[in-house]
């Protein structure tokens, strides 16, 4: 007999349970509570990311036009040969590592820069460390729409900026409009909206290493131009690495700041691979074209970062 | 050649002054130990001297010749700091070879890696060498960063508690070890610790700071048998020396208010009773716990003591050492 006053919580809560969930629960076992937990994510991610990726495989395998109802046929590699002799794309392409080299050079230069001289302590550089952050926190959309307003040859900022500084007529050229100058003021634009960020990542990896280290190596009597290339570089270049994979990635689908500012124009000069690939899919309605066209474009971003992680893991591990 | 002399040595930061007034000179070839409580400004004397800081007041000469203008570097001395300071993405031969490959030095390869091997072997960390720095324990850390100083050969070494993160058998080994390096190196050696064996054992001279002064500067006995005060005489000596009022026991002089007895400087089976409250046998000495009138005192006895807690023994003073209220010595 069981005395109802020597009854602990704990038994109170288990008879209160219905004695069938009670034993569901019980006889759950925690490989099965951990599938639970992350089952509506996983379900997410193949919903969202993995089933479309098959989808678009799968497309780019026929002549799916999606404006048009007509019988959908699969014409094997078809579509990826003629995307890989098509000279215009081969120009898309050049365009867009045009401006991911230009692009990640300026801003690894100027941002390491900014974070190095941020870095040494002097008065109000968390103020500093703040304006040169703004460019970062506006939408894409609202730079470039000012930037073209600055890069207007009449009334443009930009203009009478390198006016002032060369003596070149302000009216004399435009960024946007010439061929020759189209893609540098894509470049440029990024460069100013995104090198915040580097400087950002550069700033936390400068601050990670520790003074001591180079107390030390002043006793050591290593003189300020070789601490700076045996210990600030190999001990900042991780996260320096880090912003390179992070900018290389974002752009290389860069979209919205081109799109606005430029619109690929003069001609197709600054028309980046994403912008095309837009094109193809919801202008020409080239469907399964514009799906074989996504899946070079996944496989060469993949292969690209999946070869530059394996390099800054080897760059950590030294 | 490499006498370190400093005078009137001020060092505040912000408010809080971290030495004040420091004079001290360090002879040629001496091993010095700083010993002091913690903030007493042990580690802020070696980084002024290292050329790390920059002092408020006084002068600080190496080799007779002021220092204060010249840059850590130039001042040629070698540093062994508390928290390692090895560059972490290095290999352990990168770190020693880091203080040779100065291009001031010009020192050829063949050379940097003699010198390598045989700190490493001095050491223990031969097998280590090409392990990446990080990859080492704390005791293995604090090597490569003594093998670092080591490997040059500067006119001064500062050491600061190089010694205290290892463990007790390498503390005793490398303790043997750097007095070995320095009568063979013949440099001069200042040394920071809060252990007493390593000041007792190592050190020609000692020198006590007490909240940025310098208490008292001499040779390790001189301090322990005739400290200037009784914060100096708390210093040295394990278990520490039994600080009581005067009156406790008769024959004090006009003035006194402590009187401070070593533990070896109590004599057994004479004068006043104590009770024993607890024997701590410890195999090469046992210590006696004491109390009297209230008062604790250790004091020890022979290792194959019979006395055990709760019995009484009489004791009287030895060699007691005076102070007056404000902790002076008087005689």
């Amino acid at each position: 007999m069981t005395e109802p006053s020597a009854e602990s919580p704990a038994d109170k809560l288990a008879r209160a349970t219905p004695p069938r969930v009670a034993r569901r629960i019980r006889g759950l076992s925690d490989r099965a509570i951990a599938w639970i937990f992350v089952a509506p994510s996983i379900f997410l991610l193949l919903a969202v990311n993995i089933f479309p990726l098959i989808w678009t495989i799968n497309l780019s395998f026929t002549n799916f036009r999606a404006n048009r109802n007509r019988e959908v046929e699969y014409i094997g590699l078809r579509n990826y040969e003629r995307i890989l002799t098509d000279s215009d794309i081969w120009l898309t392409m050049q365009a867009t590592a045009h401006f991911l080299f230009w692009t990640i050079f300026f801003q690894v230069l100027i941002g390491f820069t900014l974070a190095w001289l941020i870095n040494r302590k002097f008065r109000g550089n968390d103020l500093w460390t703040t304006i040169i952050v703004l460019p970062m926190m506006l939408s894409p959309a609202v730079v470039g729409n000012f930037w073209t307003f600055l890069y207007q040859p009449q009334i443009g900022l930009f203009n009478y900026v390198v006016s002032f500084f060369t003596g070149v007529d302000p009216s004399s050229f435009s960024m946007i409009g010439q061929v020759n100058l189209a893609p540098w003021s894509i470049v440029i634009v990024d460069t100013w909206m995104w090198t915040p960020f580097i400087m950002l990542i550069c700033l936390a990896g400068l601050r990670s290493i520790p003074d001591y280290i180079y107390e030390a190596a002043e006793v050591d009597r290593a003189s300020k131009w070789r601490q700076f290339w045996t210990i600030t570089i190999p001990m900042a270049l991780p996260f320096l690495m880090l912003a390179v994979l992070f900018r290389g990635i974002e752009n290389f689908k860069m979209f919205d700041l081109v799109v606005q500012l430029t619109g690929g124009g003069p001609g197709s000069v600054t028309e980046l691979t994403s912008i095309n690939l837009k094109r193809e899919a919801f202008e020409k309605w080239r469907t399964g074209y514009a799906s074989a066209y996504a899946v070079i474009l996944f496989v060469t971003v993949f292969g690209l970062a999946s070869i530059y992680v394996k390099a800054l893991n080897k760059v950590k591990e030294r | 050649m490499a006498e370190v002399v400093l005078t009137g040595i001020t060092k505040r930061f912000g408010r809080d002054t971290a030495l004040s007034d420091v004079s001290l000179t360090v002879p040629d070839g001496a091993f010095v130990v700083l010993l002091g409580p913690t903030g007493a400004g042990k580690t802020t004397t070696l980084r002024l001297i290292a050329g790390l800081e920059t002092p408020d007041a006084g002068d600080i000469t190496i080799g007779g010749e002021s220092v204060l203008g010249l840059t850590p570097a130039q001042r040629d001395v070698a540093m062994v700091f508390q928290q390692y300071s090895l560059y972490p993405h290095m290999t352990v031969r990168d770190n020693l070879a880091f203080p040779l490959r100065s291009p001031i030095l010009r020192t050829p390869e063949h050379e940097i890696t003699g010198k390598i091997n045989e700190v490493a072997e001095v050491l223990h960390i031969a097998h280590k060498l090409n392990n990446k720095a990080t990859a080492l324990s704390g005791g293995e850390m604090q090597r490569v960063s003594i093998g670092r100083a080591l490997v040059r050969a500067p006119q001064l070494f500062l050491m600061d508690e190089p010694l205290s993160s290892l463990d007790a058998k390498l503390r005793a080994d490398l303790r043997i070890e750097l007095k070995r390096i320095h009568s063979a190196l013949g440099a001069t050696l200042l040394y920071v610790t809060h252990d007493q064996i390593e000041a007792m054992t190592m050190a020609s001279h000692v020198g006590v700071l007490d909240h940025g002064r310098l208490a008292q500067f001499g040779p390790p006995r001189e301090i322990y048998e005739n400290p200037v005060s009784l914060t100096v005489a708390g210093r040295l000596g394990l278990p520490r020396i039994n600080a009581l009022p005067a009156d406790l026991f008769p024959g004090a002089p006009a003035g006194a208010a402590t009187i401070g007895l070593r533990p070896e400087h109590i004599a057994q089976g004479e004068g006043q009773t104590a009770q024993i409250t607890r024997v701590e046998h410890l195999g090469d000495q046992t210590r006696l716990h004491l109390s009297l009138h209230g008062h604790d005192i250790i004091t020890l006895t022979d290792p194959h003591t019979d006395l055990r807690g709760g019995q009484s023994i009489a004791i009287a003073p030895r060699k007691p050492l005076y102070f007056d209220a404000s902790g002076v010595r008087l005689a």
